[in-house]
């Protein structure tokens, strides 16, 4: 018995001696290339997708610049950055979501960078008004809904979900997640605070279920007849539809409307990435979000997850073909959803949105 | 703990120097956190939060951990009674079968049962398939939903109180059961009226540990859409972005864990029974024919199929029909038990500490004891935040060797209770008498608690040592927090996967940690089944 803890113990220390040598080879990088690495770059990131693994390697095949990250969320890499301090060892910040990138910046961990190439590419909504963060991959919050009982009329604004005729068919994910969030920010703004809190205290009433599940949930909901509308992301639908046996039977009980075509347009929301205020490889940081912004760059980011990419003339992911061809999408400043964030939640909280 | 009287009679003697360490050292983690949420005043948010959400927290966790206790109780004491007073078919077999969910975390059922329950789930789907029915034409057990959380969290935390229930069953006196029976209490009698309140303590210290560990649940809660306060904890520092605001939630949490721990010691204090014999003997197993016999063997297989073997067979069927979507797993595992075991052996050397000078009951070994149990219940996000503030405090970059140190530290500071109790428990069955000889004999504290006590404590610490492994692989969120650079541990990965709704992608890795897990425990099941004392079954 103290056999085994003594062991344990050991191990242990023998690991993080190892671990401790800053050269020391990381398990998940590419093997060690003839040459020496040109350099190095920590990424931190709230993605977590299989494909973001190949997606460093491509980028350290092109380079020579090694990479090593942390993938976690967005939260917990916040909060671990604030401890760490200036001695945090990240170098580019990676976040699914505008709302949570305006968080980085505010609280001091991003710096502001100047890139022509960047400036060029990125539309000048979907980033930072001050160079700290910018958008490289859309995403779309649309309405799905269920076409054997609603017409795609009575679902083209995001107010229809607090229409009286939806009652007991609304389905929701909780209101802590952040595309509901971020939604709301855009709302807030654009409604006003009033009309934006009466919206979701009615949206609530519609309620069929307590809030529940994700995106996908929400769709096979609809599926399944338990609702007949709900908000979500639109890549988990186009997800859906390469998925499982059953994931495409019940996506195809299903439809998409993306709502505001005759006003302001369909709210967005962007993965994006920013360089850390102590990033201690700042010029291999610039690179990757240059490299990100790249058709390369653009295709590894979207293949997997289906967003969007935000570069004109990128190539689309396999399966974006089954959205409309051609729609009006929000040119919302996004740093205004982070600024409106705690503002959002408090609403749908006092509105008993879960 | 009569705390005036410790005041009056208080000396500093030599085991209180490792006592206050430990405690200290289990201390500093919840101390820091809670202190900077107090010191930075709660912000906007806290007003909204204690306006709008605190009032729907507390009835969340308070509902959760009532009807867990009362699911727990039902379930664990009649199935610890049954196996061991009773002989019926498979009975050796299920003795250490239904300690098995220890293997899996809530979270891991959590996936499971969402999956199977769910309306995309086998259930759901057949009867809409064979009826032509759609989801609103029927009723079907929703397990997201609070009682749906508190039947995952019995699922995987009845063995707790099963353990320590049997565990008591078995070294009660012979005599007292015997006695009764032969004064010709019947059966039932026996069981309410002999057995139950002798075991009372030992009962109510493995419902702590399951309503301690029932509080800290963050993944299942988090899936199943519960709000609860550890979940608001989190949510308080994700949608607003205040850990001062989450440390005050977190004040309200330990006010809550800290009223469980008084009940519990109330408990055990009243009902401090001395065993008045230490001789044992063979008790008879009655043996249960016929229609009793199966009727006790069902239900045996049912508590198995329904805690354990249904929802594994879930996530092991989720991953044969994704085989080859896989992603490799190995290095994850390597680091799982790395950090696993870093964390193990650190909170075993102070739950032994804990362990030992809790037998000398006095102020400072009382704080330990206090700290470790309240460290328990607090979640791992919390104590992740205090090892980082502290690490920051000191001027430490949180990489490599470092944040391995943090993350044992984290696991320590809130798994030492559960290594500790077996401890206790192995001390409270031996006489206090001996104790008591050895310092007349004139043995100092410190030499009563290393000649007298550790042997005795060593052996609960089998049992310490177990959990304390496999609570530390289960541990999630401050081991999303703290682990070192490509350290993805399986929790990691599983978490990842499930919040993403890819629960074919997080099946592997819950199966593997689930699997660890079961390594350990199926060792502790074995040494169980030859711990009875006279047992020449």
């Amino acid at each position: 018995m103290k056999w085994s803890v003594s062991l344990a113990a050991a191990c242990a220390f023998l690991a993080a001696c190892g671990g401790a040598s800053e050269d020391a080879p990381a398990p998940e990088t590419t093997p060690a290339p003839a040459v020496a690495p040109a350099g190095l770059l920590n990424v931190y990131s709230a993605r977590h997708y299989d494909s973001d693994k190949d997606m460093y390697k491509r980028f350290e095949a092109d380079t020579g610049i090694r990479v090593r990250f942390r993938e976690s969320g967005a939260a917990e890499l916040l909060e671990t950055m604030k401890a760490e301090g200036d001695r945090s060892p990240a170098d580019v910040i990676i976040s699914s979501d505008a709302g949570t990138l305006y968080r980085f910046k505010a609280a001091g961990l991003m710096q502001p960078i100047e890139s022509d190439v960047l400036s060029e590419r990125i539309p000048e909504h979907f980033r930072d008004p001050d160079g700290n963060w910018f958008g490289l991959a859309k995403r779309l919050r649309v309405i799905v809904y269920d076409p054997a009982r609603v017409e795609p009329d009575q679902v083209d604004e995001y107010t229809d979900l607090a229409s009286a005729n939806f009652e007991g068919e609304v389905c929701m994910r909780s209101s802590t997640n952040i595309y509901n969030l971020s939604l709301m920010g855009e709302l807030i703004d654009r409604m006003g605070k009033d009309t934006a809190a009466a919206w979701a205290r009615s949206v609530v009433a519609n309620f069929a279920r307590p809030p529940q599940g994700g995106d996908t949930t929400q769709i096979e909901a609809i599926a399944a007849g338990q609702c007949s509308v709900a908000l979500v992301n639109h890549y988990y639908w186009v997800r859906m539809t390469q998925g499982s046996d059953a994931q495409r039977k019940s996506v195809e009980k299903t439809a998409l409307s993306f709502p505001q075509q005759d006003s302001w347009g369909t709210h967005v929301n962007v993965t994006g990435a920013g360089v850390a205020a102590h990033a201690p490889h700042k010029e291999a940081a610039i690179q990757f979000l240059e490299w990100l912004s790249s058709e390369e760059g653009q295709s590894m980011l979207t293949t997997e997850t289906k967003e969007i990419p935000l570069v004109a003339g990128a190539t689309m992911p396999e399966g974006l073909d089954r959205l409309p061809p051609d729609f009006k999408e929000s040119t919302f400043p996004l740093n205004r959803l982070g600024e409106n964030q705690a503002e959002a939640q408090a609403i749908f909280d006092r509105a008993g949105w879960n | 703990m009569s705390i005036p009287a410790s005041i009056r009679g208080f000396r500093f003697r030599s085991v209180d120097g490792p006592a206050f360490l430990a405690g200290l050292i289990i201390a500093v983690p919840v101390v820091v956190t809670l202190v900077a949420g107090l010191m930075n005043g709660g912000g906007h948010a806290w007003t909204h939060i204690r306006d709008t959400l605190l009032a729907g927290y507390t009835v969340g966790t308070v509902g959760t951990l009532a009807l867990t206790a009362i699911m727990t109780l039902a379930i664990a004491v009649p199935a610890a009674w049954l196996v061991t007073m009773y002989r019926f078919p498979g009975r050796g077999l299920f003795e250490w079968l239904l300690i098995l969910p220890l293997a899996a975390p809530g979270y891991v059922l959590a996936y499971a049962y969402g999956d199977l329950m769910g309306l995309m789930g086998p259930f759901q789907v057949a009867i809409r398939e064979a009826t032509g029915w759609t989801a609103r034409d029927y009723w079907f057990p929703d397990m997201r939903s609070l009682p749906g959380l508190a039947f995952v969290l019995t699922c995987a935390l009845y063995p707790y109180v099963y353990l320590t229930a049997r565990a008591a069953f078995v070294s009660q006196s012979v005599c007292a059961l015997e006695a009764a029976r032969s004064l010709g209490a019947s059966s039932a009698r026996r069981f309410w009226q002999v057995a139950l309140p002798a075991a009372r303590p030992a009962i109510a210290a493995g419902l702590a540990l399951t309503l301690m560990e029932a509080a800290a649940d963050y993944g299942a809660a988090e899936f199943l859409g519960v709000p609860t306060l550890t979940f608001g904890i989190v949510r308080a520092w994700q949608s607003f972005g205040e850990p001062a605001a989450a440390a005050r939630l977190a004040l309200v949490l330990v006010v809550i864990v800290i009223a469980l721990i008084l009940t519990e010691r109330h408990t055990r204090g009243r009902a401090g029974s001395q065993q008045s014999s230490t001789r044992w003997r063979t008790v008879s197993r009655a043996q249960l024919s016929g229609w009793s016999g199966l009727g006790a063997t069902a239900a045996c297989a049912l508590l198995f199929l329904v805690t354990f073997a249904l929802p594994m067979s879930r996530l092991v069927w989720l991953v044969m029909e994704s085989r080859g979507q896989i992603a490799p797993i190995g290095q994850a595992l390597v680091n799982t038990l790395i950090l696993a075991g870093s964390g193990a052996a650190l909170a075993f050397v102070l739950a032994l500490v804990i362990a030992l000078t809790a037998r000398q009951s006095g102020l400072i070994a009382g704080f330990a004891r206090l700290m470790a149990s309240t460290g328990y219940a607090i979640p791992g996000a919390v104590l992740a935040l205090g090892a980082l503030l502290v690490m920051g405090y000191l001027g430490i970059t949180l990489t490599g060797a470092w944040a391995i140190v943090a993350l044992a530290w984290v696991y320590a500071s809130r798994f030492t209770t559960s290594g500790a109790e077996p401890m206790v428990a192995a001390l409270g069955r031996a006489p206090a008498s001996m104790g008591y000889a050895a310092e007349s004999l004139g043995a100092s504290p410190l030499r009563r608690a290393v000649s007298v006590d550790l042997p005795v404590a060593l052996s609960g610490a089998m049992a310490g040592a177990l959990i304390l492994f496999v609570e530390s692989l289960k541990e999630l969120p401050a081991t999303l927090m703290l682990r070192p650079f490509n350290w993805d541990t399986l929790s990691v990965r599983a978490n990842a996967y499930a919040t993403d709704e890819r629960l074919a992608a997080a099946a592997l890795p819950s199966l593997l940690i689930t699997l660890a897990g079961l390594l350990p425990v199926i060792l502790l099941s074995w040494r169980l089944g030859h711990s009875r004392p006279g047992d020449t079954e």
